[in-house]
């Protein structure tokens, strides 16, 4: 018997089978991986888009100790085994409208059984009910439809206590309402629109003046229904019949009728050259097919250069705006605090960490002779590129936060931190910017050499120019991936609730030396019990990966324009 | 001996300043991990002496007992049959022709107990048993045979030895002998003085360690297939538009920071397994209600993290291969996922195993997204839907509290850190070891 003999027969059918099963599992295995991505992107928008439209108002003046003031207003009026205390808690809210001020008393009854709400409206005519049944250690809410904020005191009622440690004793305290952004029927928020509409004229500008392929390949597709587009830009103008005229709204409303108008003469035009069988990328044909292009680009642009003074200026987001407020006002807290810490951390980090870890790369590609200590270095870089980043934040704690010892003594401040991150990103750089100056041809090297350089000459006149596009781009690749990195800051000893913006050099100037960054703040609010600081976290992840991938895209904005220079 | 070197020129001097800067930070941090564990452990030497352990032949009755009796066993039946060949012909030919059924079990029966990582020793015992078996069968039918497998034999008699050494040794002290081999972590114990040392404080590493391991290994059993069958997706069978697609979506995933994966884990995955939890406790097979927070939870969100990395490695090294190899296994009939299983992935073999040893270093030190996940109560469970506690995620929850320098609260996280830093260093020059040794060359 031969070997071949002893080999199984294989049937055609078992082969085909095992083929197309093969290969869907993997087909399915990276449909996975793209799945977990979306889920990812839906749920850290998820919570934002909810729970940002209502006015949820559960807020003090003052910054108070948590924990204790959470309870006393969960059971106001229950005691710990769960009996009623027999006075009524009474809320006054009091607001100044343009027909005169007002005041209104309501009053809390608290009963027992948990998840028991009503909350409370506010609109012109005054508030719907003068007295509210809340369950134990349920949160209700004030929605207010009104443009100006509303105060609110605790007039009776019992008061939350001072615990042993000598927090102060709250008598009132004051619910600031500061949203007027939700209409009255309640469903959508104007700013969102006036922001939409405004960019909707600002592509149509953008179309109109570099018309794309691509864009205009989509519109010719629909280009039939030109005359329901032009009925449609009137639409906007019901808009004025449901509500008063505003500044904001006159905006909304003419941008949108413009766009619309807009649209619908492009759509006409690429209609009528696809009528004449005429080619849809000669950009001059386009032009002149266009009805009216000239008058409708004089009125777009007049009105989208007016309305970028009033509309993108005139919204208020106070998550950008606004710092840290405290644990009751989730939605007027901001990251603004926290990324001034971000950026000064990084400045820091890349001051002290680029001279050096390009200097070590051109060491180690144009200087060093391959000797034992090179290879050590070598070897040392590419492994420091993989060590956890808690270990640098130890590492940060001892040598620049400790003082005594090896400590320099900073103090849990801005400069250690910087200083902690930039050693953290130097492994990383040294190994981009290596990548970088390998990839520069030898031929470079060789004739600058030929010519009779120096050393130094060739790498400061020849082989750094070519590398510098390669260089940047690892450069910053680097930074964005460390300014996500939580856990060397935790350990150096950034807070979640900074009050205030960071000072850069307080550790040197004996300043306050607290500071915050995005990470640790998404850390923080992670880790509330509140569903709203979630939202708010997210809200933060969504600013932390938007800050990366602008950095990112600069890196490769630099890298095209070097590499334009460079061939021109 | 210091090698000599002749500066060309002022630039020189400051770029090997520069290079040597690296030396100096690794020494720093070396110096840093090693100055604080060394007071640490010398701390815990006054009260308590360096080293020692008690002998306690109860152990034996024990799961560690018991593996060991298997072990030895393997190894007696293993040197019996190489001894003399043919008294395996006597035994009748059902007994050791075992059915494909009855392995089948025996290998469920196996990962069980290894996935319930408290018989970790009695289900790799398992695996040997029936690795015996089969070599038992081997011989039985080729005398030739016997000659091979001595590497295994002499792997069970040390396996064997050490599970006994660890059967009757159950009660390790001493400074060292707490830290590596006692389960208990209670470094804040119920004393007076909170900062300094007690009797009531154990510092034993390994309820942490464990934790740290079902995590990182948890994510591996998530990240490795779909990591890997991405990575052959990508390189063998997708067309190149859906590789634009799929290629920057992978970035983008690397490049999330750890922290949003565990706002992501605790906003989301969480609640899906305590759901999964509370239908197992109903059912009766976990003894606890489920928490939130939980190993479970840490390993699929760091799964998540490390699939990127793994994904695009292996696909590097996939891509690596000629397409001489491919062509030719083509050429002789092979179909494709043939060609993909038998020459594609055992000519990138060392590239990929190499991925998934960077992307187990990567799980062991991730930090903000395990403490999220997994909790701050360092017990060691085999219930994993209770929470726990990773070393990086006790680092990590001890400097965000009230720290004092050189407290002995301070010291313990400087010992854990140099424990994690020996971990994944390792790992790394493992894995980097792999990448470029073993590579082979086309």
């Amino acid at each position: 018997m031969k070997e071949i003999d002893k080999l199984p027969v294989r049937n055609r059918k078992g082969r085909e089978f095992i083929e197309k099963v093969g290969s869907g599992g993997l087909a399915l295995t990276s449909i996975i991986g793209l799945v977990f991505l979306l889920i990812l992107v839906y749920q850290i928008a998820k919570p934002t888009i909810i729970d940002g439209e209502e006015g949820e108002i559960v807020a003090a003046t003052e910054f108070l100790p948590i924990s204790d003031y959470i309870l006393k207003w969960d059971n106001p009026s229950v005691d710990e085994d769960g009996n009623l205390i027999s006075e009524p808690i009474i809320l006054q809210l009091a607001w100044d409208d343009e027909n005169g001020s007002y005041e209104h008393e309501i009053e809390i009854t608290v009963i027992p059984q948990r998840n028991v709400k009503e909350n409370i409206q506010l609109n012109e005519n005054g508030v719907d009910t003068n007295e509210v049944t809340v369950g134990k250690k349920t949160k209700f809410y004030i929605y207010s439809t009104l443009s100006t904020p509303v105060s609110v005191h605790q007039i009776s009622g019992p008061t939350p206590a001072a615990n042993e440690t000598g927090y102060p004793q709250v008598n009132t305290f004051v619910i600031q309402s500061d949203v007027s952004t939700v209409f009255s029927n309640g469903i959508s928020i104007e700013e969102a629109i006036a922001v939409m509409s405004w960019s909707f004229l600002m592509v149509m500008i953008l179309v109109y003046v570099f018309p794309n392929e691509k864009i205009i390949q989509s519109i010719s597709s629909t280009s039939k229904n030109h005359q329901i587009i032009r009925w449609l830009s009137l639409a906007p103008f019901l808009f004025f019949i449901l509500n008063e005229i505003t500044v904001i709204r006159f905006f909304i409303v003419l941008n949108c009728f413009i766009g619309l108008r807009m649209l619908a003469n492009l759509s006409e035009g690429i209609f009528r050259l696809s009528n004449q069988m005429m080619p849809l990328n000669d950009k001059i044909l386009l032009k002149h097919s266009i009805v009216n292009r000239d008058g409708l680009m004089l009125w777009a642009r007049l009105f989208f250069l007016v309305s970028t003074f009033f509309i993108p200026l005139s919204v208020h987001i106070p998550f950008l705006t606004e710092r840290y407020q405290d644990i009751f006002q989730p939605y007027s807290s901001g990251i603004r605090s926290a990324f001034y810490g971000t950026f000064w951390v990084m400045g820091i980090a890349m001051f002290m960490a680029i001279p050096i870890s390009i200097g070590a790369a051109i060491y180690l590609e144009e200087y060093a002779k391959p000797t034992r200590l090179t290879k050590l270095i070598q070897a040392l870089i590419t492994n420091l590129a993989g060590v956890p980043s808690i270990v640098f934040g130890l590492f940060g704690l001892a040598i620049f936060v400790r003082e005594g010892g090896f400590g320099l003594g900073f103090g849990p401040s801005i400069f250690a931190a910087g200083l902690t991150m930039g050693v953290m990103a130097m492994p990383i750089i040294v190994l981009a910017a290596q990548e970088a100056l390998r990839s520069v041809p030898r031929s470079i090297r060789e004739s600058a050499y030929g010519i009779g350089c120096t050393r130094w000459q060739v790498t400061k006149d020849h082989v750094l120019p070519s590398a510098m596009p390669g260089m940047m781009t690892g450069t910053i690749l680097a930074m964005s991936r460390i300014v996500g990195e939580a856990a060397p800051l935790l350990v150096v000893g950034a807070f979640g609730a900074v009050l205030f913006d960071p000072e850069p050099f307080a550790a040197l100037t004996d300043g306050n030396i607290n500071f915050t960054v995005i990470p640790i703040q998404i850390y923080a609010w992670t880790a509330e019990p509140g569903h709203e600081w979630h939202a708010m976290a997210a809200a933060a992840s969504i600013a932390l990966i938007a800050v990366m991938i602008s950095m990112n895209s600069i890196a490769i904005i630099l890298r095209e324009y070097y590499r334009r220079r460079l061939n021109s | 001996m210091v090698p000599k070197i002749q500066f060309e020129d002022k630039a020189h001097i400051f770029l090997f300043v520069s290079g040597l800067s690296v030396i100096f930070i690794t020494i720093g941090i070396i110096e840093t991990l090693l100055g604080e564990s060394v007071e640490f452990f010398q701390e815990v030497a006054v009260s308590r002496g360096w080293f020692g352990f008690d002998i306690e032949f109860k152990g034996l009755v024990s799961q560690y007992g018991m593996a060991s009796g298997v072990f030895l066993l393997c190894y007696a039946s293993m040197v019996l049959v190489r001894k003399t060949p043919h008294l395996s012909t006597k035994i009748p030919q059902a007994m050791v022709l075992l059915s494909p059924k009855a392995v089948f079990a025996l290998y469920f029966v196996a990962f069980t107990l290894f996935i319930y990582f408290d018989n970790v020793l009695l289900g790799i015992s398992m695996f040997c048993l029936i690795f015996t078996w089969k070599f038992i069968a081997d011989v039985s039918f080729d005398d030739d045979f016997v000659q091979q497998k001595i590497g295994l034999q002499k792997t069970l008699f040390a396996l064997g030895i050490a599970s006994f050494s660890l059967a009757i040794t159950t009660n390790y002290s001493g400074a060292l002998g707490e830290f590596f081999f006692q389960s208990q972590w209670t470094p804040t114990g119920s004393c007076a003085d909170r900062r300094s040392l007690c009797d009531n404080m154990s510092f034993g590493i390994n309820s942490l360690l464990f934790t740290t391991i079902q995590v990182a290994f948890g994510a591996l059993l998530i990240a490795v297939p779909i990591g890997v069958g991405c990575a052959i997706f990508l390189s063998e069978y997708a067309q190149p538009r859906l590789v634009a697609v799929v290629k920057p979506t992978l970035e983008i995933l690397a490049g999330i920071p750890s922290v949003v994966y565990g706002f992501f884990a605790f906003i989301y995955i969480g609640p899906i397994v305590v759901e999964f939890g509370e239908y197992a406790f109903t059912q009766g097979w976990i003894d606890e209600p489920p928490n939130i927070l939980n190993p479970i939870n840490g390993a699929i969100v760091v799964g998540i993290m490390i699939l990127p990395l793994i994904a695009s490695m292996s696909e590097d090294a996939l891509r690596a291969v000629p397409n001489e190899l491919r062509e030719g296994s083509l050429a002789l009939g092979a179909t494709k996922i043939e060609t993909t299983v038998f020459v594609m992935i055992q000519a990138a073999l060392s590239g990929i195993i190499a991925s998934i040893i960077l992307a187990l270093s990567r799980a062991v030190g991730e930090t903000m997204a395990v403490t999220l996940a997994v909790g701050t109560v360092a017990v060691f469970t085999t219930n994993m839907f209770l929470p726990a506690q990773t070393m990086t995620a006790y680092i990590a929850q001890k400097v965000s509290g009230d720290l004092s320098y050189g407290d002995i609260g301070y010291l313990t996280i400087f010992a854990a850190g140099l424990y994690l830093f020996i971990i994944t260093l390792s790992l790394n020059l493992l894995g980097n070891k792999i990448l470029t040794n073993f590579r082979e060359e086309y």
